[in-house]
């Protein structure tokens, strides 16, 4: 038997972390209890983020969301700041799992599993997040693409906990997109997904492209050289086209269970003909 | 350890293994075996219960996360079973064996309750989160727009 | 022809207190307990108290065992038992056809779910503890995994002592000049592929609860098969049939997953040794996948010769089915297969041949169809090639080619009963969705494509000429004055139980209200037979209506004598009484079984079903295993479907279905299964890939084998053709099983109609219909 402990702030929790033997933090419980079902992890003593003051806030600033780590997917997605700032991520959280997993699951949970087909990732990469890591020590910051280290691996240390993540507003104009391909509607693991943002110019060309793929490579995959590509071109069918050659050439998907690594390679450079549109500032609705 | 908390309107104290699943918790202890288990890994939302207002997986909760909180599941809903989306599974055919029922009238219950004016896709997805093997789900949708009108009038009354 | 009531709130019309009338949707009773959770369906029954038993399963697919390890186990505390075949006094063998499968296994490992040992404890915790102590020694055989490698010389033989070695069933039924006849056709088709395993799914695992006390056996299971599984259950485990009691709750689903042995056995030797004490059984979802048997994985071939004029001529048609390690039902799923591979046309020359093949695989079984899906698979698309090659259009062809009543079937039966595919296929010639096929067809958005399907597929009902396809109804005017009905027959969920009372309010004048259900009960119901193959409803219900003018006459006569009246008919039974019509006198129920002896109140009643008297083969295994059947229900099926060419998804727009299963006595009930048995049909095209790698299982969960969900499947709608089978009770036919048959292949026809082809390998994940794009054409 395992106690569960609810500590009330930060402080308290980083302390029970110190003190006790094999804990487990718990967040929405929805990676974690299958994990301890499968037998994959036994945690001497469950440390619950519920209860602590603050670790489910949602916080706007001026140039910044501040997300932090306890706050439920549900609440995200329906967030005003992150939809009018951060669609991306409302629209890859409102096709994570289902209503039920959103209501209980949490950023920072999807965070920590650190799958390559965490649906929070790829928006939090294109997003340029950044991830606040509270210890013993105090605070540290690095960005997300940094801590997630591998599938299932983060630059965590032991005593520490995920405490938030933040990014910069997007300029106006920027549009956003998420789209995942699973083996169903809902309750699916994405096979492959692309979380893009980019600003069209009034003439069509677009300026500040950002695309983040996930389950194409042992961590979410982002291409510098596609990005480049796009950079002051309309987008369209044969731009994107060309586009799609150089995201192909960028993953590295493996086969597996869902899908194979040719279908995978394929779809990651057919998701980039979505972005055809001559949409002028307004975010694409997905499809 | 003892636990606390609101189950179906009634205050309830229990002495429980802290990390016991929620789900044996309602069912072997309290007897309350309406929520179902069907897959014990979330995939499948037969154990769909209410927690503070929102719908959750009895499957994929410890016992101690409950603590203080206010618990419904599908035996509290309405004991007489007169809630407008158990009407409406009984009168649109929507209920075949029956054992996703309580998980999927838990999901639409709470989902009608915040939005009362529906489109059929939207009642799809309010219970994407339940699998149902028998119904096609066709008179499930049938069903959460009965359900909505029917709660929209009574709101009318 | 008219469409089924559209639905409402079917409770509306009918208020509870009002007798129910045929024909009429009305609420399931079933659902007042079901929507409150207070309903107990077999998982819900285990107390506080109760033992926990467990299996020790193989894990490995091909092995003899030499040693099994216990003594761990044994000492484990709150471990009460840990038993082994040594352990079993019966034949310790289980199986419906061939007793060929191991409670516990004793010399051979013929897949990786077989089980070893059996641990009965305290809770679920030490039993989980003691399982995992449990250790065994054997010598690894080489498996076989595939049909081709059962097949192959030199594989090794999975029963030695069986005469066809691996082949469990082999068949053919020839009709006419057989393959001679190609030689007269102008026009050739082919095709060939693979249809997958599929897993039912039943959201309510296997299950079960089990005492011994005062020297018998009492089972409480899910099953679909309460009165088989007594008799299986004291074969293996050495116990006279009396000594044993089988009940059966409401099911959580069944589909066949439940039709046949599942814990019944385990759980029986379990509570053997613990003498008074009630033992569960729950199999969590990754047990049930390992160890249940599933929808039979088939390799089909098919040829089908044309005349000029677009007429069928000739077909040929192979089909072999991966029936698993064990017999459990796969000769029949083979034969059925084989009566209907010809699919609802008239060929005048067939030669249709097939094998049941034993492998190292799961266990292939029964799951609603039955062998049917799989061939409806292949002639649904070798008649849409027919069309192109003839240039006629997929309805054309199949009006062309349809079997009228009189005509035989391909296997070479007579259908000399109610035959409505022609009515099928002119509904849905004339339903709105058909016409705007074109229009819509035209406006596929960018990346996608569009393309529209039909199939067809006919469904014989019941076992076949040789099996009693047999219930017997009872049927008692309580001491209250109350109805009671004693049900046989499992309700999986698909509502037989409500029907009977549907069907006993009607004949008896009764508010639902005043009748009882008993469940299936092997001591206080009488044998029915299973709850499967489309005959649940039509065979009961039969039994049903004689019991209950039986015991309507007696009430009568009663009542007759006692006022010295001549006449009976001046009685009718209204809601809750006798009343004399002549005077105007009124009887309660009540006061009349005060009148009768406990004999006196009740009725009893047997039926047999009628069945096929034609030679369509001299193969007598063939015959025995269920060849041919008598009435058959029909169904075509239309599919709008959009290909995303990026991605490889297939989104079925829209589904309609036209059916012919006789007249309905609840339109409610039939929309319910029609719907259910295409969703299960779409999840077979398009979702469900039961994966297994060296007879291993590999897709253990609901998150890697997808079932459909709300999101996932399109509205349907549906259309009945209410022809009036003349044996049908009510003049219905059974209807759990048609809508299954045809979904995948109107899925194929319609990706084929909006990408010109066709894929060899079932179903069509994204995967596979994103390399089908690439391929060359």
């Amino acid at each position: 038997m395992a106690d569960v402990l609810f500590p009330v702030s930060l402080d308290q929790a980083l302390d029970l972390l110190a003190k006790t033997e094999a804990p487990a933090v718990l967040a929405g419980g929805t990676d974690l209890l299958v994990q301890v079902r499968q037998g994959k992890k036994t945690p001497g003593i469950f440390v619950s983020l519920d209860r602590i003051e603050g670790a489910q806030e949602i916080l706007e600033t001026e140039t910044e969301i501040i997300i932090r780590a306890g706050a439920p997917l549900a609440r995200i997605m329906a967030h005003p700041a992150i939809r009018d700032h951060g669609s991306v991520l409302a629209q890859a959280l409102a096709v994570l799992g289902s209503p039920q997993i959103r209501n209980m699951g949490t950023l920072g949970g999807n965070i920590m599993t650190a799958s390559p087909a965490g649906d929070s990732l790829p928006p939090l990469y294109a997003l340029d997040a950044r991830v606040q890591l509270a210890g013993p020590e105090g605070f540290r910051r690095m960005p997300v693409r940094d801590f997630i280290q591998g599938p299932g691996k983060t630059a965590l240390a032991p005593g520490e906990i995920l405490w938030q993540a933040n990014f910069t507003k997007p300029a106006p104009g920027t549009c956003h997109w998420f789209e995942k391909v699973g083996q169903r509607t809902a309750l699916s693991i994405s096979m492959v997904s692309l979380a893009a943002l980019f600003r069209p110019d009034p003439d069509g060309r677009v300026s500040k492209v950002s695309l983040a793929w996930g389950s194409v490579g042992p961590t979410i995959v982002e291409s510098p050289e596609t990005e480049t590509f796009l950079l002051n071109k309309p987008l369209t069918r044969e731009v994107l086209a060309g586009a799609g050659d150089l995201a192909r050439q960028a993953v590295r998907p493996i086969s597996d269970i869902r899908a194979t690594a040719d279908f995978r390679r394929q779809v990651a450079g057919n998701l980039l003909m979505r972005l055809e549109t001559p949409a002028k500032g307004k975010r694409l609705t997905r499809y | 350890m003892k636990l606390e908390f609101t189950l179906n309107s009634a205050k309830v104290t229990v002495e429980t293994a802290p990390d016991r699943r929620l789900i044996d918790l309602l069912r072997e202890d309290l007897g309350l075996t309406g929520t179902k288990e069907g897959c014990g890994t979330g995939e499948c939302g037969a154990c769909t219960i209410r927690v503070q207002g929102e719908t959750k997986l009895a499957c994929l909760m410890l016992a101690a996360q409950v603590q203080g909180c206010d618990v419904v599941t599908i035996e509290g809903l309405d004991p007489a079973g007169h809630h407008p989306v158990q009407e409406a599974f009984t009168g649109s055919g929507a209920v075949q064996c029956g054992f996703c029922t309580p998980g999927m009238i838990m999901s639409l219950s709470t989902y009608l309750a915040a939005h009362p004016d529906p489109a059929p896709e939207k009642i799809r997805e309010a219970v994407s989160g339940n699998l149902c093997r028998c119904t096609g789900y066709q008179k499930i949708v049938d069903a959460g727009l009965a359900a909505a009108r029917a709660l929209k009038e009574a709101h009318r009354g | 022809m008219n469409t089924f009531l559209k639905t409402g709130p079917h409770g509306t019309a009918h208020p509870e207190t009002a007798p129910p009338q045929i024909g009429l949707s009305q609420p399931r009773p079933d659902a007042a307990a079901k929507i409150r959770g207070t309903e107990k369906f077999t998982i819900d029954l285990p107390g506080k108290d109760d033992l926990w038993a467990g299996v020790k399963r193989a894990g490995i697919p091909h092995a003899r065992l030499i040693s099994i390890d216990t003594e761990k186990a044994r000492a484990l505390p709150g471990v009460a038992a840990v038993l082994t075949h040594q352990d079993i006094q019966g034949s310790n063998r289980q199986g419906v056809v061939r007793q060929d499968q191991p409670v516990l296994v004793d010399d051979r490992i013929r897949h990786c779910g077989d089980a070893l040992a059996l641990v009965v404890a305290r809770d679920k915790t030490a039993l989980g503890k003691a399982l995992s102590l449990i250790t065994f020694e054997a010598e690894v055989l080489p498996g076989i995994f595939s049909i081709e490698e059962a097949l192959a010389e030199g594989a090794p033989v999975l029963h030695p002592d069986h005469e066809t070695g691996n082949i469990l069933l082999a068949g053919a039924l020839t009709q006419g000049q057989g393959l001679d006849a190609f030689k007269a056709c102008a026009w050739e088709v082919t095709i060939s592929l693979t249809v997958p395993v599929q897993e039912h799914v039943c959201l309510e695992t296997e299950c079960g609860r089990a005492i011994f006390k005062d020297n018998r056996l009492f089972i409480t299971a899910s099953t679909q098969t309460p009165f088989r599984d007594r008799n299986e259950t004291a074969q293996a485990l050495g116990l006279s049939q009396d000594r044993v009691q089988v009940t059966a709750p409401f099911l959580g689903g069944g589909f066949g997953g439940k039709d046949g042995i599942t814990v019944q056995t385990l759980l029986g030797l379990a509570a053997l040794a613990c003498p008074g004490k009630h033992v569960a059984m729950v199999w969590d979802r990754e047990e049930s996948f390992i160890a249940s048997p599933k929808r039979h994985r088939a390799n089909l071939s098919y040829r089908l010769g044309l005349l000029a004029d677009g007429s069928f001529h000739a077909l040929e048609a192979r089909a072999d089915f991966d029936t698993g390690p064990y017999d459990h039902l796969g000769g029949v799923v083979l034969a059925l297969g084989l009566e209907h591979a010809g699919g609802p046309y008239a060929i005048p020359h067939t030669h249709i041949e097939g094998r049941a093949v034993y492998t190292n695989n799961p266990v292939g079984g029964a799951f609603r169809g039955f062998g049917v899906p799989q061939v409806t698979a292949a002639m649904e698309q070798v008649v849409d090639l027919a069309a192109k090659r003839v240039n006629l259009s997929p309805m054309e062809i199949r009006l062309k080619n349809c079997l009228t009543r009189g005509q035989k079937a391909p296997a070479g039966n007579t259908l000399a009963r109610s035959t409505g595919i022609r009515e099928c296929l002119a509904a849905v010639a004339a339903h709105p969705l058909w016409q705007g096929a074109g229009a819509w067809l035209k406006k596929a958005p960018a990346h996608t494509l569009r393309g529209c399907g039909l199939a067809c597929a006919m469904h014989g009902m019941g076992f076949g000429p040789v099996v009693p396809d047999v219930a017997h109804a009872k049927l008692e005017l309580t001491a209250q004055g109350r109805f009671r009905v004693y049900c046989g027959v499992s309700d999986m969920g698909q509502g037989n139980a409500a029907t009977f009372l549907h069907i006993a309010g009607d004949l008896l004048c009764q508010p639902i209200d005043n009748i009882d259900l008993i469940l299936p009960d092997t001591d206080q119901t009488l044998p029915c037979g299973s709850s499967s193959a489309s005959r649940t409803t039509f065979t009961f219900a039969h039994a049903l209506t004689r019991a209950a003018a039986t015991l309507k006459e007696r009430i009568v006569r009663r009542a007759a004598d006692s006022l010295m009246v001549d006449d009976p008919e001046e009685f009718t039974l209204v809601p809750g009484e006798l009343r004399h019509l002549t005077s105007g006198r009124a009887f309660p129920l009540a006061v009349m079984a005060g009148f009768m002896n406990p004999d006196e109140r009740m009725a009893v009643s047997r039926y047999r079903a009628p069945t096929a008297r034609d030679h369509v083969t001299d193969n007598k295994a063939l015959k025995m295993h269920g060849v041919p059947h008598a009435i058959f229900s029909y169904t075509v099926h239309f599919a709008r479907v959009e290909i995303d060419t990026l991605t490889g998804g297939i989104r079925v727009d829209r589904y309609l279905a036209a059916t012919d299963c006789g007249r309905l006595i609840n339109p409610a009930l039939v929309e319910q299964q029609m719907h259910g048995a295409i969703a299960q049909g779409l999840g077979y095209a398009l979702f469900e890939d039961f994966l297994t790698e060296g007879g291993q299982t590999l897709t253990r969960d609901l998150s890697t084998y997808i079932i459909p969900g709300a999101l996932d499947l399109p509205p349907m709608e549906l259309i009945s053709v209410a022809t009036r089978e003349q044996d049908g009770p009510f003049g219905m036919k059974g209807v759990g099983e048609v809508g299954i048959d045809a979904p995948l292949a109107c899925v194929a026809n319609a990706v084929a109609d909006a990408c010109g082809k066709r894929p060899g390998t079932w179903p069509l994940t994204r995967v596979r219909m994103l390399a089908l794009l690439k391929e060359k054409p």
